[in-house]
């Protein structure tokens, strides 16, 4: 295919890559140092485990329980409502059964799923030693695993949540759910929250950073593009959902009126903050799994994925139009005409990028030649319901039809024809064509058709009957029915379809037991005959040596790529700094830039894991001050973790093949805690942006009973304090000042003064805003903006937290010349803290007063 | 539907001692007024799945049962009566008079006279 | 052994299907759209289907045709384009009569969503309200009502299937609703927003009346109750429980505004919004127990009324036509 491209990025000399592959014999021992660097964990240390081929397994695994676990809950559904007025389960019982199918399924189990396939698979594909940060996959993992259960468990306590996936307030409020089962939901959704962002800054970072040289954007595995706009829409969505479920969490505890009407809070704003992540979260769901298909569809037919870079552009476009069709799930709250025509066009403008994909795997079957082995078999029943599914999904978006459908069984049916169709099929093709890389042994193809033909049967079965008993009225959620309205028979032929699907995933789990062989010193190989880098012979350091790519296609493309790569003839083939390390490349055409030092194994993220859970289980119990304990313990944790980040090697260069040095340290823009922690950043501001729309959303309820704010002298105060300490945090990280003679004592202080004038300026606007008698808990406009105060509060705390750090290794000799870093994302964070500072300063002191 | 399940009824009733008979009733008649008149509001009733309701006895093994209302026996005729009009016979009882016909409240007996305790 | 037989109060029918089965002006055009959504998504699906089965079985000469860039484009891009701009513009065209406010000499019925049950209030020419009824809504064929929707609690939504797509009701907003039935009977319908606890036993019927028969049942609704002299045991019962604190009946000193006004209970097709038939003996169970019916309704049980006392208290409230 094409050689290097032309002009470099960094600067960084791409005829350097006709050195590899290097000729003669690699020194001996110099693998055997990988794999006791590399080496597999020991008794207990299966929980500390940080190596993603650990991780990603254990993350699977996680979600495919849950998955098992709502599958179960949705055979009790099925069993209830088979016959009329049928007494499996009480009234009470299945509501929250319900509830909890939905969430655990969507939270629980689809968006963990995915973002484990990336897990495991992205550093294997992209040629990474592991992704850029090990250590918080695994917290997130675990943070997930501890949540989820516990979560679950509240169901056999009748504690679970009661009032649907979506939770619609006032329902959810506490006046009409004044047990703790709501808060089980927020705290289930708080994990979920957590370990989703985490994961999607890991994908961001990882995919941009840590490819193997030579692999720029148009050689980008299809899948690592769609997890690259998966990151990305879980960056901008979930913070909608994170406000949603604070507001809601503060209206429950605290009584701030966002959703209740009496007190001019409005429950449309809950609808509008959810949905705004719920709908993305649908192609959040989707847009892996069809990485993962425009993956498996090219290598069983054996040919180049056609219209690779449409299938990109559907990525993005379908990322981009996903945020703009929120509101068609309100389509009967009465919203005006014009903006239901928008939404109306735009979930119907969503489905061309969904067509353009269908079109592309088929054109890609037409020019190669099917095998129908499982993976096959699964990708192509995938691509029949999806396009069932999208097609009454269309029918749903015409809002005339929406408003029979709407909350009827067809819409049950068309999202269960979308999610199996979108991402339970592919998921499955995904387990069965890549097992072989993870297992010694392949799954069985024989067990594999039955698996297929069942779930493919069962699903149908379910399905099909259920767009019909919708239109004849039957509506979501109900726990029973009454006989003679003709309900009878699809009912039936659902439950019996939900048994036989059950049945297929019961012998995916008996193949699973039989034939899955994780963590061996072999796998079972490339059985698929695969393209992509992942099938190159590795071990737990991943591959030997990180080859250099120069095609979509490597291993179909350049010959002998396996072997050289496996005798090490190829970047990095040893462990030039005697430690865990990775290469780290550049975005855009990914030269080599620097060497990336990784941690080992330690038990301090599963502790801050399991003090997360602590925090929030025992805050959902009203446990108040062991939460709090359990906070600040998680919080420690994650200090202790951070400690020995930062740190200089020994070698500032070293050489990563063929003679080439790079450096061993590195900050700003090239470095990846750059890279993470302005993606963190993004999702505090998107967390604003939503709290911005929030409040002009209740201004706009509430014009006439909007009061003034506190006099202009605290404005003003604030806002100098404000800025100030927002020049201060850029100054630390000044070139003047860390090259100064005391540049790193200035530095300290400096960012020790940034953190205190914002814990002022923060004190002094609050103190104002307590003074002019707005109560939080009175009106709509005390709710919004004592929670935009405290989002605020929040981060000043944090950036106090982090400035007192630095001084602790100030004091320790860690902040040096010669090791920024920890300066640098300190400055970003402190100078982002103001910035937000600002915008609410603005927003709530000048927007309306400031418009007469 | 209803003709499938008065046969099954009929078989049942067969098998087990015909304690009590009435001439030209048809169970699955009465069990169709039973769910039309919503008897499940205040009784319990095999074969009515829905509702059950909690303010009169159960009815399982009501052909079982040697008397009803308390003290009257529990005869063809006497609880055609009693369903037609249960005040008239005792002051206190809860039950009102329904609007069911002689006729009605024979099919009704009929059904509930194959509620035996198994 | 139990019964499939349909309950004889039950007006809702699952066949033919009644979101394709209309019953006036407001539901028909919805019910020609969904037919021909149908027919459009039915030939998607045989293209997508034949292409497949192209790609995947037909000789290699066929499948090459198939095999490019150029099927993304004309069936992937272009095909739906068009499909798409020419459903969304008739889609459109239908939505246009959203939330119009009532027109003057428009009948007006406030419908308001009640955790689960439904508040029906007539209003007149002013817009004031008139009488207040309940779980049944009553309309004269051939003309539109306005029925505002509005609730008091949760969100619910009143759905009647043959008469109009869906609408929500939501705290501290109102929603207007058109139906319009062509020929006198009754239209099943019911809640389908989750509103907790026994949504699904939230249902109501609405009885479409000819415009004279229409107005001579408001004029029996509008006039207070008339109890029958021989049931001051009932109504004595009535007012010892307390059963006005919650219950008004207009011409009694019940007055109570939480659960659903008796004036006419008598009258009623069910009982419980939508779920029993309506005689004195379901009224006595439901007046006994209905936490036993309806789990979690609002209206307590009452074990301390002795037989006879229930009994009378549901005669005299039959009573109440």
């Amino acid at each position: 295919m094409s050689g290097p491209p032309e002009a470099s990025e960094t600067g960084f000399d791409t005829a350097l890559y006709d050195r590899f592959p290097t000729k003669g014999r690699r020194p001996a021992g110099e693998l055997a140092e990988l794999e006791r660097i590399w080496c597999a964990p020991r008794r207990w240390e299966w929980i500390t485990v940080i190596n993603n081929n650990y991780v990603g397994v254990y993350y699977v695994g996680a979600a495919m329980l849950f998955f098992v676990l709502a599958g179960v809950l949705a055979l009790l559904m099925r069993a209830q409502l088979a016959l009329p007025y049928n007494g499996v389960l009480p009234q009470e019982t299945y509501n929250q059964v319900f509830t909890m199918h939905g969430t655990v399924m969507m939270f629980l189990f689809a968006v963990p799923a995915v973002e484990a396939l990336g897990v495991l698979l992205l550093p294997q594909m992209l040629g990474a030693r592991d992704l850029p940060f090990p250590r918080l996959s695994a917290y997130a993992f675990w943070a997930y695993l501890i949540g989820g259960l516990a979560f679950f468990c509240s169901l056999f306590f009748g504690l679970a949540p009661n009032g649907g996936w979506f939770m619609y307030p006032p329902l959810t409020s506490t006046t009409y759910s004044p047990g703790i089962n709501a808060d089980f939901w927020l705290l289930g959704i708080g994990f979920i929250e957590i370990s989703a962002i985490a994961g999607a800054i890991e994908i961001i970072v990882g995919v941009l950073k840590t490819r193997a040289p030579g692999m720029s954007l148009d050689k980008l595995p299809i899948f690592a593009w769609a997890m690259l706009v998966f990151a990305g829409m879980i960056i901008i969505a979930f913070p909608s959902v994170i406000l949603a479920t604070t507001l809601l969490e503060l209206e429950r505890a605290l009584g701030w009126p966002f959703f209740d009407a009496a007190r001019g809070g409005d429950p449309m704003l809950w609808q509008h903050l959810f949905w705004f992540f719920g709908h993305p979260e649908v192609y959040i769901i989707f847009l892996p799994a069809a990485g993962a298909m425009s993956t498996i569809v090219p290598a069983v037919a054996r040919t180049p994925l056609v219209g690779h870079w449409l299938v990109v552009l559907a990525f993005l476009a379908t990322g981009f139009i996903s945020f703009g069709v929120w509101a068609h799930h309100m389509f009967t709250t009465g919203m005006p005409g014009v903006s239901i025509g928008l939404f109306s066009a735009a979930s119907m403008a969503v489905s061309l990028p969904a067509g353009v994909q269908v079109f592309a795997w088929i054109a890609t079957v037409a020019s190669g030649r099917m095998r129908f082995n499982t993976p096959g078999l699964f990708v192509l029943g995938s691509l029949l319901v999806f396009v069932m599914g999208g097609l009454t999904g269309v029918m749903a978006a015409m809002v005339p039809f929406d408003w029979q459908a709407h909350d009827t069984y067809f819409i049950v049916a068309h999202l269960h024809y979308v999610l199996i169709g979108g991402m339970v099929f592919p998921l499955f093709a995904a387990i069965y064509y890549w097992t072989p890389m993870s297992s010694a042994r392949p799954l069985s193809e024989r067990l594999g058709r039955w698996v297929f033909w069942l779930m493919f049967a069962g699903m149908h079965l379910a399905f099909l009957p259920m767009h019909l008993v919708g239109l004849m009225g039957m509506p979501r959620r109900i726990y029973t029915y009454a006989g003679g309205r003709d309900w009878e028979w699809p009912n039936l032929i659902s439950t019996l379809g939900a048994f036989v699907f059950a049945a297929g995933v019961l012998i995916w789990i008996i193949d699973m037991i039989r034939n899955f062989r994780p963590f061996g010193p072999k796998d079972a190989g490339n059985v698929y005959e695969g393209g992509g880098l992942e099938w190159l012979p590795t071990g737990l350091y991943s591959t030997r040596s990180i080859p250099i790519v120069r095609s979509l296609y490597p291993l179909w493309d350049q010959k002998n790529l396996g072997r050289d790569v496996a005798a090490g003839r190829y970047f990095l083939p040893g462990t030039p700094t005697g430690g865990r390390e990775t290469l780290v490349t550049s975005p855009i055409n990914a030269e080599p830039q620097h060497l990336l030092p990784m941690p080992v194994p330690s038990g301090w993220h599963v502790w801050a894991a399991v003090f997360t859970a602590g925090f929030f289980l025992l805050l959902t119990v009203q446990a108040y001050v062991a939460s709090v304990a359990s906070g600040m313990l998680a919080i420690a944790c994650v200090l202790r973790w951070c400690w020995f980040l930062d740190h200089p090697q020994k070698q500032r260069t070293v050489d990563v093949g063929a003679g080439i040095e790079l450096s061993t340290y590195a900050t700003g823009p090239s470095s990846t805690g750059w890279w993470a922690m302005v993606t963190t950043l993004v999702v505090g501001g998107m967390v604003l942006a939503m709290s911005v729309f929030s409040y002009v959303f209740l201004w706009s309820r509430n014009m006439e009973a909007w009061r003034p704010p506190p006099g202009t002298g605290s404005l003003a105060a604030a806002g100098a304090m404000t800025l100030a300490a927002g020049v201060l945090a850029w100054l630390a990280n000044h070139r003047l000042v860390r090259d100064a003679r005391h540049g790193p004592w200035q530095a300290v202080a400096m960012i020790l003064l940034s953190g205190a004038l914002l814990a002022a300026a923060f004190a002094v606007d609050l103190t104002a805003w307590r003074g002019g008698g707005l109560a939080a808990k009175l009106s709509a406009q005390g709710a919004i903006v004592y929670s935009i105060l405290s989002w605020q509060g929040f981060f000043v705390a944090v950036s106090a937290i982090m400035a007192l750090y630095v001084l602790l290794r100030g004091l320790f000799g860690y902040v040096a010349a010669d090791r920024p870093a920890t300066v640098q994302l300190v400055g970003l964070f402190l100078g982002y803290t103001a910035g937000q500072g600002l915008v609410g300063l603005g927003l709530m002191r000048l927007f309306p007063a400031g418009l007469s | 539907m209803i003709g499938l399940a008065g046969a099954t009824l009929v078989a049942c009733a067969d098998k087990s001692i015909p304690p009590r008979q009435l001439a030209g009733a048809d169970p699955a008649r009465g069990l169709a007024l039973i769910e039309a008149e919503g008897c499940a509001a205040c009784h319990a009733i095999p074969g009515v799945k829905w509702p059950r309701g909690a303010v009169g006895g159960s009815l399982a093994g009501f052909a079982g049962q040697s008397t009803l209302g308390g003290r009257f026996p529990n005869r063809p005729d006497t609880l055609a009566a009693w369903l037609r009009d249960a005040p008239a016979m005792a002051q206190d009882t809860a039950m009102p008079a329904s609007g069911l016909t002689e006729s009605q409240a024979r099919d009704v007996a009929a059904y509930l006279y194959t509620l035996d305790a198994d | 052994m139990q019964t499939d037989a349909p309950p004889a109060h039950d007006s809702f029918k699952g066949w033919p299907p009644p979101a394709m089965d209309p019953a006036g002006p407001f539901a028909a055009p919805l019910n020609s759209l969904t037919w021909g959504l149908l027919a459009v998504v039915a030939t998607v699906l045989a293209v997508v289907v034949v292409a497949l089965a192209i790609a995947l079985f037909a000789p290699r000469a066929w499948r090459r045709r198939l095999g490019g860039e150029r099927l993304v484009w004309v069936a992937g891009v272009a095909f739906p384009v068009v499909v798409l701009s020419a459903l969304l513009a008739w889609g459109l065209s239908l939505t246009h009569r959203m939330s119009e406010p009532p027109r003057p000499g428009e009948e007006r019925i406030r419908v308001t969503g009640e955790m689960w049950w439904w508040r029906v209030a007539y209003l007149d020419a002013g817009g004031a309200e008139a009488f207040q009824d309940a779980n049944e809504i009553h309309i004269p064929t051939g003309r539109p009502v306005a029925l505002e929707l509005e609730s008091t609690d949760v969100i619910h939504s009143l759905w009647i299937p043959r008469l109009n797509g869906k609408l929500d009701m939501i705290p501290g907003r109102r929603n207007i609703l058109r139906v319009q039935a062509d020929k006198p009977g009754e239209y099943g319908a019911q809640c389908a927003e989750f509103c907790g606890g026994p949504h699904a036993l939230m249902a109501l019927v609405v009885v479409a009346h000819a415009p004279a028969d229409y107005e001579a049942w408001k004029a029996r609704q509008a006039a207070p109750a008339a109890p029958s002299p021989n049931q001051a045991a009932g109504k004595a019962v009535f007012d010892r429980a307390g059963c006005g604190a919650c219950h008004a009946i207009r011409g009694t000193d019940a007055n109570g505004l939480a659960g659903p006004d008796l004036t006419h209970v008598g009258a009623r097709r069910t009982l419980g919004a939508g779920v029993l038939p309506n005689n004195a003996g379901t009224m006595a169970g439901w007046i006994g127990d209905s936490q036993a019916i309806k789990p979690g309704n609002r209206m307590p049980a009452y074990p301390v009324l002795k037989g006879r006392e229930l009994r009378e208290v549901a005669t005299y409230l039959e009573g109440l036509k």
